[in-house]
């Protein structure tokens, strides 16, 4: 570990659901529309990266898998000090469920080198499984250590502290290691004023930024197309529904004092029953 | 029921089996959840329930399993499983499986910290489908006709439907891979009802042998702590004051807080984007990526109602929703909503409830705990 750490961070560019842009009017997402954004448990996995560089030095290097305009939220990541990205993109990869990807990215990081840490977001925001990143570890024969919301390392191991239910764990785990990084975790710190200008510097001229940020596809990294995509998907999506219509029957109170609207509430429902000291009435 | 082709091919055999969920001897309610789903699953195929259970010193948790609807029962019982790992539990589900002779048809744990550390392990090392964090589950035909790959053409008379609300989209997604046993799915814990107990159920034990590798202990457990709850568990309240962006500032939970305070058995919930933002721990966030929550009483106050918060209290008992905006999704499903600004909506309802609570003559306790 003379060179320091090999560290790498998996982000994914999500929609911004947050955003009323892209959002049709029943609520469902027009993706071709919709604002894009770093997948926001990403954040605390970057932040994981960037500590464990600045504090036990070393090389951090993200990865993302998605169309050309992903290239964003690695720009973004060299802004936060991430040092090289690579972005796979290509067109067989279209429909992959969480195995297909896992399989895609573990090609990816047979190719590009030996890890000694991988963080991961804990999940995304447009997929909420929370899978990639076991299944990585798990193609990778890694051991792994989800749901970190601290860790430190000592004489090369990683000692970590993971959420379960209820409490937490306290693991010692070896190198390398895999980590999903809980929103327990610290918040991603503010970009610093010449690591953004650095990179805009940088993104103005695409072949300087192509030193950078590598795009590569399955070919380059051999991986099977087969096992990729729809194709190397073992579960599609066969049907979608609407949830439930909703009721409408609430009953509104407005246009009144914030005294006259409370006393409407309390005469139209009983609330006094879960106030302290009902019991003993 | 006529020319149907044949199916026998796609018609996997093999019983459903549920990976039971422990934390330091504590059954976890999931557990039981998994199994009330998993007998409804496996009646309908007419097929067995099982249950692979792993710790140490289970004593008679294996019983209980089978009281729970478990018609078999496998325990790996071993000192090396005392705390959840993921290498040495992955060693030995994945032995299990291998020496079963066949594969069970459908494999469910819990959307727990547990479950979903483990589950996409499984998953991977036997390229199975996997789906996270449903909220039903059932039995059904498929046919799939998408050309992409021919050789997964054709109808599939029992598929695990793996049902679970999409993001960001009012939507419910069905999730079927019925091209490899087993299918596997992660329940969200809170939703399945389990089985009711039949003390005294006769059902078949079986040991499972532990054999771990050097391989499996490059990650060991300092410790594991359950944390005596700090006030009222999330899931337990009868009472949950949940707060979102419209408080502006994370200094509006002090006032929920103190809202939270005049009443019996209550606690603090908040949306995702307030957890995300850091005004309050991830511990209270409630909704999909949250818990699910089914409070007697609940008041949401700055929280819009989109579906990812909705799906873990729409099964309140009784919602309040206070938010500027009425045109707000929460005003789609609560039971009262008030259009108001939260600092001068609250502060009222804090004062109208000390006037009940004076009244009778109990003084009201504020910002106690």
């Amino acid at each position: 570990m003379s060179a320091g750490l090999n560290i790498y961070v998996l982000v994914k560019q999500v929609p911004d659901t947050g955003s009323k842009a892209g959002l049709n009017p029943d609520g469902t997402i027009d993706r071709a529309k919709a604002k894009r954004m770093l997948n926001p448990f990403d954040r605390f996995a970057l932040q994981a990266a960037l500590h464990a560089k600045r504090t036990y030095g070393g090389k951090v290097t993200a990865i993302s898998m998605g169309p050309p305009p992903a290239v964003e939220i690695l720009l973004e990541t060299l802004e936060h000090g991430v040092d090289e990205a690579y972005l796979l993109s290509d067109r067989r990869l279209a429909a992959s469920d969480t195995l297909a990807t896992a399989y895609a990215l573990y090609k990816v990081l047979n190719y590009i080198g030996k890890p000694d840490l991988i963080f991961c977001g804990l999940q995304t925001t447009d997929g909420d499984t929370a899978q990639v990143g076991p299944q990585l570890a798990e193609r990778l024969g890694l051991p792994q250590v989800t749901y970190c919301e601290d860790f430190h390392m000592e004489d090369g191991k990683v000692h970590a502290r993971r959420i379960i239910e209820g409490g937490y764990q306290k693991v010692v785990a070896e190198t390398p290691l895999l980590l999903t990084v809980a929103n327990s975790y610290h918040p991603l710190e503010y970009k610093s004023f010449r690591g953004a200008w650095r990179v805009r510097r940088l993104a103005r001229d695409q072949e300087e930024l192509k030193k950078f940020i590598h795009t590569i596809d399955l070919d380059l990294v051999g991986a099977d197309p087969d096992r990729t995509g729809l194709k190397g998907s073992p579960t599609i999506v066969a049907a979608t529904e609407k949830v439930g219509e909703l009721g409408g029957s609430c009953k509104m109170h407005e246009g009144q004092s914030a005294h006259e609207l409370v006393g409407d509430v309390l005469k139209a429902s009983d609330l006094s029953q879960f106030l302290v000291g009902a019991a003993q009435k | 029921m006529s020319e149907q082709p044949d199916v026998s091919a796609f018609c996997p055999k093999g019983d459903v089996l549920v990976i039971a969920e422990q934390i330091l001897g504590d059954l976890q309610p999931v557990t039981l959840e998994l199994l009330g789903a998993g007998r409804l699953l496996a009646d309908k195929m007419e097929r067995n329930l099982k249950c692979l259970v792993l710790g140490y010193n289970l004593g008679d948790i294996p019983q209980k399993l089978i009281e729970a609807g478990a018609d078999e029962v496998y325990v790996a019982d071993d000192k090396e499983l005392f705390s959840y790992r993921t290498l040495p539990y992955r060693r030995v589900v994945i032995d299990f499986l291998d020496s079963l002779p066949e594969a069970p048809h459908t494999c469910l744990l819990g959307s727990t910290t547990t479950g979903r550390d483990l589950a996409p392990r499984i998953s991977a090392h036997f390229d199975t489908g996997l789906t996270a964090d449903c909220t039903e589950l059932d039995i059904g035909p498929y046919e799939h006709k998408n050309k992409v790959d021919p050789s997964k053409i054709g109808l599939y008379p029992n598929c695990l439907y793996a049902i679970r609300p999409s993001f960001g989209e009012s939507l419910k997604a069905r999730i079927l891979g019925p091209w490899k046993n087993p299918q596997m799915a992660t329940t969200r814990p809170g939703v399945m009802t389990p089985n009711k107990y039949e003390p005294g159920r006769k059902g078949k034990i079986t040991t499972v042998p532990v054999k771990l590798i050097p391989e499996d202990y490059r990650l060991i457990v300092a410790d594991t702590v359950r944390e005596v709850s700090k006030g009222v568990k999330l899931t337990e309240a009868d009472v949950i004051i949940g707060g979102g962006y419209g408080l502006g500032s994370a200094d509006g939970f002090d006032l929920l807080r103190q809202l939270a305070d005049t009443f019996e058995n209550s606690a603090i919930g908040a949306s995702r984007k307030v957890v995300d933002l850091g005004w309050i721990p991830y511990q209270h966030q409630v909704g999909q990526t949250g818990k699910t929550v089914r409070p007697k009483l609940y008041i949401a106050c700055g929280i819009s109602g989109a579906i990812q918060h909705r799906v873990g209290m729409s099964k309140s008992g009784l919602i309040i929703a206070i938010n500027k905006d009425p045109d707000s999704p929460i005003f789609k499903f609560a039971h009262h909503g008030i259009v108001g600004d939260i600092y001068q909506i609250v502060p009222e309802m804090i004062k109208q409830f000390a006037e009940i609570q004076s009244g009778r003559g109990v003084e009201a306790v504020v910002g106690s705990h």
